[in-house]
Protein backbone atom coordinates (compact mmCIF):
# COMPACT_ATOMS: atom_id res chain seq x y z
CA UNK A 1 0.00 0.00 0.00
CA UNK A 2 1.37 3.43 -0.84
CA UNK A 3 2.29 5.49 2.18
CA UNK A 4 0.98 8.99 2.34
CA UNK A 5 4.31 10.31 3.56
CA UNK A 6 7.56 8.42 3.29
CA UNK A 7 10.24 9.21 5.88
CA UNK A 8 12.92 11.02 3.91
CA UNK A 9 16.62 10.88 4.72
CA UNK A 10 18.48 14.17 4.63
CA UNK A 11 21.63 13.41 2.61
CA UNK A 12 23.93 15.67 4.67
CA UNK A 13 22.94 15.10 8.24
CA UNK A 14 21.49 11.62 7.89
CA UNK A 15 18.64 12.84 10.04
CA UNK A 16 15.07 12.07 9.22
CA UNK A 17 13.14 14.91 7.65
CA UNK A 18 10.40 16.30 9.87
CA UNK A 19 6.95 15.00 9.08
CA UNK A 20 4.79 17.51 7.29
CA UNK A 21 2.23 19.10 9.61
CA UNK A 22 -0.71 18.68 7.25
CA UNK A 23 -1.04 14.92 7.82
CA UNK A 24 -4.67 13.90 7.58
CA UNK A 25 -5.80 11.76 10.46
CA UNK A 26 -8.46 9.94 8.50
CA UNK A 27 -7.79 6.43 7.17
CA UNK A 28 -5.37 6.15 4.28
CA UNK A 29 -7.23 6.31 1.00
CA UNK A 30 -9.87 8.46 2.67
CA UNK A 31 -11.71 10.41 0.02
CA UNK A 32 -14.16 12.22 2.24
CA UNK A 33 -17.20 10.04 1.73
CA UNK A 34 -15.67 6.54 1.42
CA UNK A 35 -12.65 4.47 2.47
CA UNK A 36 -10.94 1.47 0.92
CA UNK A 37 -11.31 -1.57 3.21
CA UNK A 38 -7.96 -3.07 4.30
CA UNK A 39 -9.53 -6.53 4.37
CA UNK A 40 -11.53 -6.94 1.16
CA UNK A 41 -10.42 -3.77 -0.73
CA UNK A 42 -14.00 -2.69 -1.30
CA UNK A 43 -14.94 0.98 -1.19
CA UNK A 44 -17.01 1.58 1.92
CA UNK A 45 -19.15 4.69 2.42
CA UNK A 46 -18.27 6.48 5.66
CA UNK A 47 -21.88 7.07 6.60
CA UNK A 48 -23.43 3.99 8.16
CA UNK A 49 -26.98 3.09 9.04
CA UNK A 50 -27.66 3.42 12.75
CA UNK A 51 -24.18 4.57 13.80
CA UNK A 52 -22.57 7.98 13.85
CA UNK A 53 -19.08 6.61 13.40
CA UNK A 54 -18.38 3.63 11.11
CA UNK A 55 -15.25 1.84 12.23
CA UNK A 56 -15.38 -1.39 10.23
CA UNK A 57 -16.25 -2.75 6.80
CA UNK A 58 -19.88 -3.94 6.55
CA UNK A 59 -18.88 -6.77 4.15
CA UNK A 60 -15.87 -8.44 5.82
CA UNK A 61 -16.03 -6.59 9.20
CA UNK A 62 -12.32 -5.63 9.06
CA UNK A 63 -11.40 -2.51 11.01
CA UNK A 64 -8.25 -0.45 11.54
CA UNK A 65 -6.23 0.27 14.69
CA UNK A 66 -6.62 4.06 14.85
CA UNK A 67 -8.43 4.69 18.14
CA UNK A 68 -6.76 4.83 21.54
CA UNK A 69 -8.74 4.29 24.73
CA UNK A 70 -11.88 6.13 23.67
CA UNK A 71 -13.90 5.18 20.56
CA UNK A 72 -13.32 7.70 17.79
CA UNK A 73 -10.40 9.47 19.53
CA UNK A 74 -7.96 8.55 16.71
CA UNK A 75 -5.21 8.50 19.34
CA UNK A 76 -3.42 5.34 18.15
CA UNK A 77 -0.30 5.29 15.98
CA UNK A 78 -0.45 1.57 15.04
CA UNK A 79 -2.89 1.87 12.09
CA UNK A 80 -2.65 -1.83 11.17
CA UNK A 81 -5.75 -3.80 10.07
CA UNK A 82 -7.91 -5.26 12.83
CA UNK A 83 -9.61 -8.55 12.02
CA UNK A 84 -13.06 -9.41 13.34
CA UNK A 85 -12.21 -12.09 15.91
CA UNK A 86 -15.46 -13.07 17.56
CA UNK A 87 -18.83 -11.88 18.84
CA UNK A 88 -19.92 -11.26 22.41
CA UNK A 89 -23.32 -10.47 23.92
CA UNK A 90 -23.72 -7.43 26.15
CA UNK A 91 -25.80 -7.55 29.31
CA UNK A 92 -28.59 -5.73 27.45
CA UNK A 93 -28.59 -8.40 24.74
CA UNK A 94 -26.82 -6.38 22.03
CA UNK A 95 -24.05 -8.04 20.06
CA UNK A 96 -20.49 -6.77 20.38
CA UNK A 97 -17.95 -7.27 17.63
CA UNK A 98 -14.47 -8.07 19.00
CA UNK A 99 -11.59 -6.92 16.78
CA UNK A 100 -7.93 -7.96 17.10
CA UNK A 101 -5.07 -5.96 15.64
CA UNK A 102 -3.02 -7.93 13.14
CA UNK A 103 0.18 -6.09 14.16
CA UNK A 104 0.05 -5.53 17.92
CA UNK A 105 -2.69 -7.93 19.09
CA UNK A 106 -4.77 -5.22 20.79
CA UNK A 107 -8.41 -6.21 21.29
CA UNK A 108 -11.32 -3.78 20.82
CA UNK A 109 -15.06 -4.15 21.28
CA UNK A 110 -17.26 -2.39 18.72
CA UNK A 111 -21.00 -2.18 18.16
CA UNK A 112 -22.09 -3.76 14.89
CA UNK A 113 -23.56 -1.23 12.45
CA UNK A 114 -27.10 -1.51 11.11
CA UNK A 115 -25.88 -2.39 7.63
CA UNK A 116 -23.23 -4.97 8.59
CA UNK A 117 -23.70 -8.05 6.42
CA UNK A 118 -25.76 -10.53 8.52
CA UNK A 119 -24.04 -13.53 6.94
CA UNK A 120 -20.62 -12.16 7.89
CA UNK A 121 -21.83 -11.78 11.49
CA UNK A 122 -23.37 -15.26 11.58
CA UNK A 123 -20.19 -16.78 10.12
CA UNK A 124 -18.25 -15.15 12.95
CA UNK A 125 -20.74 -16.40 15.54
CA UNK A 126 -20.31 -19.96 14.21
CA UNK A 127 -16.50 -19.97 14.27
CA UNK A 128 -15.92 -21.33 17.78
CA UNK A 129 -18.55 -24.02 17.22
CA UNK A 130 -17.10 -25.08 13.87
CA UNK A 131 -13.55 -25.32 15.24
CA UNK A 132 -12.29 -28.58 16.78
CA UNK A 133 -10.39 -26.69 19.52
CA UNK A 134 -12.65 -27.62 22.39
CA UNK A 135 -12.93 -31.23 21.25
CA UNK A 136 -9.14 -31.52 21.24
CA UNK A 137 -8.93 -30.08 24.73
CA UNK A 138 -11.52 -32.45 26.14
CA UNK A 139 -10.31 -35.46 24.16
CA UNK A 140 -13.76 -35.80 22.62
CA UNK A 141 -12.94 -35.69 18.93
CA UNK A 142 -15.92 -36.22 16.62
CA UNK A 143 -15.74 -39.57 14.86
CA UNK A 144 -13.49 -41.27 17.40
CA UNK B 1 -5.25 -6.73 45.97
CA UNK B 2 -1.49 -6.10 45.94
CA UNK B 3 -0.67 -9.75 46.68
CA UNK B 4 -2.71 -10.73 43.60
CA UNK B 5 -0.77 -8.28 41.52
CA UNK B 6 2.55 -9.70 42.60
CA UNK B 7 1.51 -13.36 42.29
CA UNK B 8 3.58 -15.10 39.63
CA UNK B 9 1.00 -16.95 37.58
CA UNK B 10 3.72 -19.04 35.90
CA UNK B 11 4.63 -20.68 39.22
CA UNK B 12 2.88 -24.08 39.17
CA UNK B 13 2.91 -24.27 42.98
CA UNK B 14 0.85 -21.08 43.27
CA UNK B 15 -2.89 -21.55 43.55
CA UNK B 16 -5.20 -19.29 41.55
CA UNK B 17 -7.53 -17.46 43.93
CA UNK B 18 -10.65 -16.41 42.03
CA UNK B 19 -11.67 -12.77 42.54
CA UNK B 20 -15.28 -13.66 41.62
CA UNK B 21 -16.34 -17.02 43.12
CA UNK B 22 -13.53 -17.37 45.65
CA UNK B 23 -12.42 -20.82 44.49
CA UNK B 24 -8.74 -21.56 45.05
CA UNK B 25 -7.44 -23.70 42.18
CA UNK B 26 -4.09 -25.51 42.16
CA UNK B 27 -2.46 -27.11 39.14
CA UNK B 28 -1.07 -23.89 37.66
CA UNK B 29 0.05 -22.09 35.63
CA UNK B 30 -3.43 -20.64 35.35
CA UNK B 31 -4.71 -17.47 33.75
CA UNK B 32 -8.25 -17.72 35.05
CA UNK B 33 -10.60 -19.57 37.39
CA UNK B 34 -11.47 -22.99 35.88
CA UNK B 35 -14.90 -22.85 37.54
CA UNK B 36 -16.36 -19.44 36.65
CA UNK B 37 -13.69 -18.36 34.12
CA UNK B 38 -13.08 -14.97 35.80
CA UNK B 39 -9.60 -13.56 36.19
CA UNK B 40 -7.87 -10.46 37.49
CA UNK B 41 -6.51 -7.60 35.37
CA UNK B 42 -2.74 -8.17 35.52
CA UNK B 43 -1.59 -8.80 31.96
CA UNK B 44 -1.68 -5.81 29.65
CA UNK B 45 0.01 -2.48 29.17
CA UNK B 46 -1.89 -0.93 32.07
CA UNK B 47 -3.05 -3.61 34.57
CA UNK B 48 -5.43 -2.19 37.21
CA UNK B 49 -5.84 -5.34 39.32
CA UNK B 50 -9.67 -5.40 39.21
CA UNK B 51 -11.63 -8.59 38.44
CA UNK B 52 -12.17 -9.43 34.76
CA UNK B 53 -15.32 -11.19 33.56
CA UNK B 54 -15.36 -13.74 30.70
CA UNK B 55 -16.81 -11.98 27.63
CA UNK B 56 -16.48 -14.40 24.72
CA UNK B 57 -14.72 -17.38 23.25
CA UNK B 58 -12.53 -16.75 20.20
CA UNK B 59 -10.64 -18.91 17.74
CA UNK B 60 -7.18 -17.47 17.07
CA UNK B 61 -6.26 -20.32 14.72
CA UNK B 62 -7.26 -23.94 14.08
CA UNK B 63 -7.65 -25.67 17.44
CA UNK B 64 -6.62 -22.54 19.36
CA UNK B 65 -9.53 -21.52 21.60
CA UNK B 66 -9.10 -18.35 23.61
CA UNK B 67 -11.12 -16.83 26.39
CA UNK B 68 -11.69 -13.09 26.00
CA UNK B 69 -11.91 -11.19 29.29
CA UNK B 70 -13.15 -7.67 29.97
CA UNK B 71 -11.99 -5.74 33.00
CA UNK B 72 -14.91 -4.81 35.25
CA UNK B 73 -13.17 -1.53 36.19
CA UNK B 74 -11.31 -0.21 33.12
CA UNK B 75 -12.97 -2.25 30.29
CA UNK B 76 -9.63 -3.44 28.88
CA UNK B 77 -9.92 -6.66 26.83
CA UNK B 78 -7.39 -9.50 27.10
CA UNK B 79 -7.26 -13.04 25.75
CA UNK B 80 -5.80 -16.24 27.16
CA UNK B 81 -5.76 -19.88 26.00
CA UNK B 82 -8.47 -22.12 27.46
CA UNK B 83 -7.32 -25.10 29.50
CA UNK B 84 -8.40 -28.73 29.42
CA UNK B 85 -9.75 -28.46 32.98
CA UNK B 86 -11.75 -25.26 32.40
CA UNK B 87 -15.47 -25.71 33.02
CA UNK B 88 -16.62 -27.10 29.66
CA UNK B 89 -20.27 -26.13 30.01
CA UNK B 90 -19.34 -22.57 30.97
CA UNK B 91 -17.11 -22.34 27.88
CA UNK B 92 -19.80 -23.73 25.59
CA UNK B 93 -22.39 -21.39 27.09
CA UNK B 94 -20.16 -18.44 26.19
CA UNK B 95 -19.51 -19.80 22.70
CA UNK B 96 -23.21 -20.24 21.83
CA UNK B 97 -24.42 -16.97 23.40
CA UNK B 98 -24.36 -14.87 20.20
CA UNK B 99 -26.40 -17.50 18.34
CA UNK B 100 -28.73 -18.06 21.29
CA UNK B 101 -29.36 -14.30 21.54
CA UNK B 102 -29.24 -12.94 17.97
CA UNK B 103 -30.02 -9.21 17.71
CA UNK B 104 -32.11 -9.88 14.62
CA UNK B 105 -34.42 -12.82 13.78
CA UNK B 106 -32.29 -15.53 12.16
CA UNK B 107 -35.25 -16.48 9.97
CA UNK B 108 -34.65 -13.19 8.19
CA UNK B 109 -31.51 -14.73 6.66
CA UNK B 110 -33.65 -16.95 4.45
CA UNK B 111 -34.74 -13.83 2.55
CA UNK B 112 -31.26 -12.45 1.85
ZN1 LIG C 1 -13.97 -5.34 3.86
ZN1 LIG D 1 -2.32 -2.34 16.54
ZN1 LIG E 1 -14.19 -18.36 39.92
ZN1 LIG F 1 -8.54 -3.05 34.44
Amino acid sequence: MPRRHRARQEPRTGRRAQRPKDVLHGPRGHRGDAFRCLGCRRDVPVRALGTAHRNHCPYCLTSRHVDGRAPGDRGEECRAPMDALTLAVRDDGEWLLIHRCRACGTLKANRPAGDDHPLALIRLALRPLADPGLAHLTGVVPGT
Amino acid sequence: MSDHLTTDRTDPTTAFDCPSCGTSSAGGPRDHCPQCLHTRHRDSADPCGAPMAPLAVAVHGPGDWRLIHRCTACATLTSAPVRADDHQVALMALAVRPLAQPPFPLGLLGRI
